[in-house]
């Protein structure tokens, strides 16, 4: 592999990467206000990739102004898992799987009922192209879709730590009691970042479109993703996962540029039970006091 | 006489099948400071977790200032001006002794006021300011009682309550404790306060209650109850075991 060969993987890897960042933000969201693990959070992604396409199909639109939009299409389905999620016995963690692993497959055979299994692609020409940099091709769409990851991440970094709603939102994760005592409402909190983390996972998937293509089982792969990166960074640590979420890009561009397509999963398997072993305190675990 | 800051009647609670508090009746008025001791299981945190709103009251009344409180949420209460600095202390343990303190301040946003009970707050304790940029959880335990008494104290309250707020102090601890309570109960703080070191909290209160499963067997002002037959009998083995006279 030659050096520009090599910058030109991890550069691409590394704008994948902040895909992956904005999709994993989504999932430790809802993981840290409301202790479910949302096993249907890639399904939910596909689902705003269907949504952005099929907007798309019909209007023309340029596919980062669908971005918002799909987001949108999510809320009232965000709801609706709010109102499932509010009714879990406890323990909260063990139950939401069984109630996410249910509503996966739900979604997805209502996205196979609606759009059958054809693989479908946001091929908008606004999004090929690329642009050099250096001895590098940087292929226009990825650029577009990191850009627009990074700007949501960087967004939701300045909430989180530099806003009321952000600080209601850390001590509530922390603990919700503690939180309650000092006059935060922790309802309200848990339902803000339930919302606002299904509509980044709508949006997210608009310009996941623009990248891959769309199948109804799709999803599954990029809850896996999530978990991994999760594991990776700890629950609710912005700055950890962005790393991680760069750097399983590479990592997975990097696989496939030396041994092809067919070993990327089993990479990002083996990077899972990997960083099991030395995370056995759990998903929280290492940092816990 | 006028009508007490808070006062609990006839309220029972309780967790799922089981009826902790019975029949529990209590007052308490502006400027004192109230203890509430009892055996263990007697129903002293059970009773401190319905007047805060983080257990639900089955009958009876609870009332701040003459409103009725019971039934709403833990955070209204709170924004009313009763918190509870709770067991175990529950600090925001990743977060900095400063982030904790501003998370104490969150229903008051004009920064002016929290500057001012910043200063009170670091003079009580000195090592918070040193500290105040290390994360809760690495703080000793003293240090994370005296953070966690601090934090409730942000929020201006206008009536603490404190659930068994020695635990596991050392004495040293302990008397540096109650040297600030008595200072900030000389401010014109009132407080609750729950727990087992009966000697301690009864020496500090101006009255107290005796809780018994599930009841308010006896009340008094407090350094005249220590001395009560009826006291002595129901904490009998805990008064020499659980805390020794103040040196």
């Amino acid at each position: 592999m030659s050096l520009t060969t090599l910058a030109q993987t991890l550069a691409s890897g590394a704008l994948l990467g902040c895909f992956y960042t904005l999709m994993a933000l989504a999932f430790s969201m809802v993981l840290s206000v409301t202790r479910a693990l949302n096993l249907a959070h890639g399904d939910l992604i596909i689902l705003g990739g269907y949504l952005g396409y099929w907007f798309w199909s019909g209007s023309g639109l340029h596919p980062l102004l669908l971005v918002p939009v799909a987001g949108a299409a999510l809320l009232p389905l965000a709801l609706l898992w709010q109102w499932l999620f509010n009714r879990l016995p406890e323990p909260k963690e063990l139950s939401s799987l069984v109630l996410t692993f249910g509503l996966s497959l739900l979604l997805q055979n209502i996205m196979l009922a609606l759009w059958r299994g054809e693989y479908r692609l946001i091929a908008s020409e606004s999004l090929t192209g690329s642009i050099r940099l250096g001895g590098l091709r940087l292929n226009q769409g990825r650029l577009i879709v990191a850009a627009a990851a990074l700007a949501a991440v960087g967004g939701l970094y300045l909430a989180l730590t530099r806003t009321r709603w952000g600080r209601a939102v850390r001590a509530t994760s922390l603990d919700r009691e503690a939180a309650a005592l000092l006059g935060i409402n922790v309802d309200q909190a848990t339902r803000t970042t339930f919302l606002l983390a299904l509509a980044l996972s709508g949006g997210a998937g608009v310009l996941f479109a623009t990248l891959h293509y769309l199948y109804p089982a799709g999803g599954i792969e990029l809850t896996l993703l999530a978990i991994v990166l999760t594991i990776w960074a700890g629950v609710g640590r912005l700055r950890s996962v962005l790393v991680a979420g760069v750097l399983l890009g590479v990592i997975e561009a990097l696989t496939v540029a030396w041994s092809g397509p067919r070993w990327r999963e089993l990479v990002v398997a083996l990077l899972l039970l990997a960083s099991l072993l030395a995370r056995s305190g759990g998903l929280a675990g290492g940092r816990s006091h | 006489m006028s009508a007490p800051l808070l006062s609990v009647e006839g309220v029972q609670a309780g967790y799922d099948d089981i009826l902790v508090l019975k029949d529990c009746s209590l007052e308490v008025r502006a400027g004192e400071f109230i203890a509430l001791v009892g055996p263990n299981g007697a129903g002293k945190s059970t009773l401190l977790r319905a007047i805060t709103g983080l257990l639900p009251v089955r009958a009876g009344a609870i009332r701040l200032d003459g409103d009725r409180i019971d039934g709403l949420p833990p955070y209204a209460i709170a924004a009313r001006g009763l918190t509870m600095i709770p067991e175990g202390r529950r600090l925001f343990a990743p977060l900095t002794v400063r982030e904790n303190l501003e998370l104490g301040a969150f229903l008051r946003r004009a920064p002016g006021q929290q500057q001012e009970t910043l200063h009170l707050i670091f003079r009580l304790f000195p090592v918070l300011r040193e500290k105040a940029l290390a994360p809760a959880g690495v703080l000793s335990g003293g240090e994370q009682q005296m953070l966690a008494l601090a934090r409730g104290l942000m929020a201006r309250p206008r009536l603490l309550c404190l659930d068994d707020p020695f635990l596991g102090l050392s004495r040293l601890v302990t008397n540096r404790f109650c040297q600030a309570i008595r200072e900030i109960t000389a401010g014109g703080m009132t407080i609750l306060a729950a727990g087992q070191h009966v000697r301690r909290l009864l020496r500090l209160a101006h009255r107290a209650y005796l809780l018994d499963e599930g009841h308010v067997v006896l009340s008094g002002p407090g350094p005249g109850l220590l001395e009560d037959e009826r006291l002595r009998r129901t904490l009998l083995e805990l008064i020499p075991e659980v805390d020794r006279p103040i040196g």
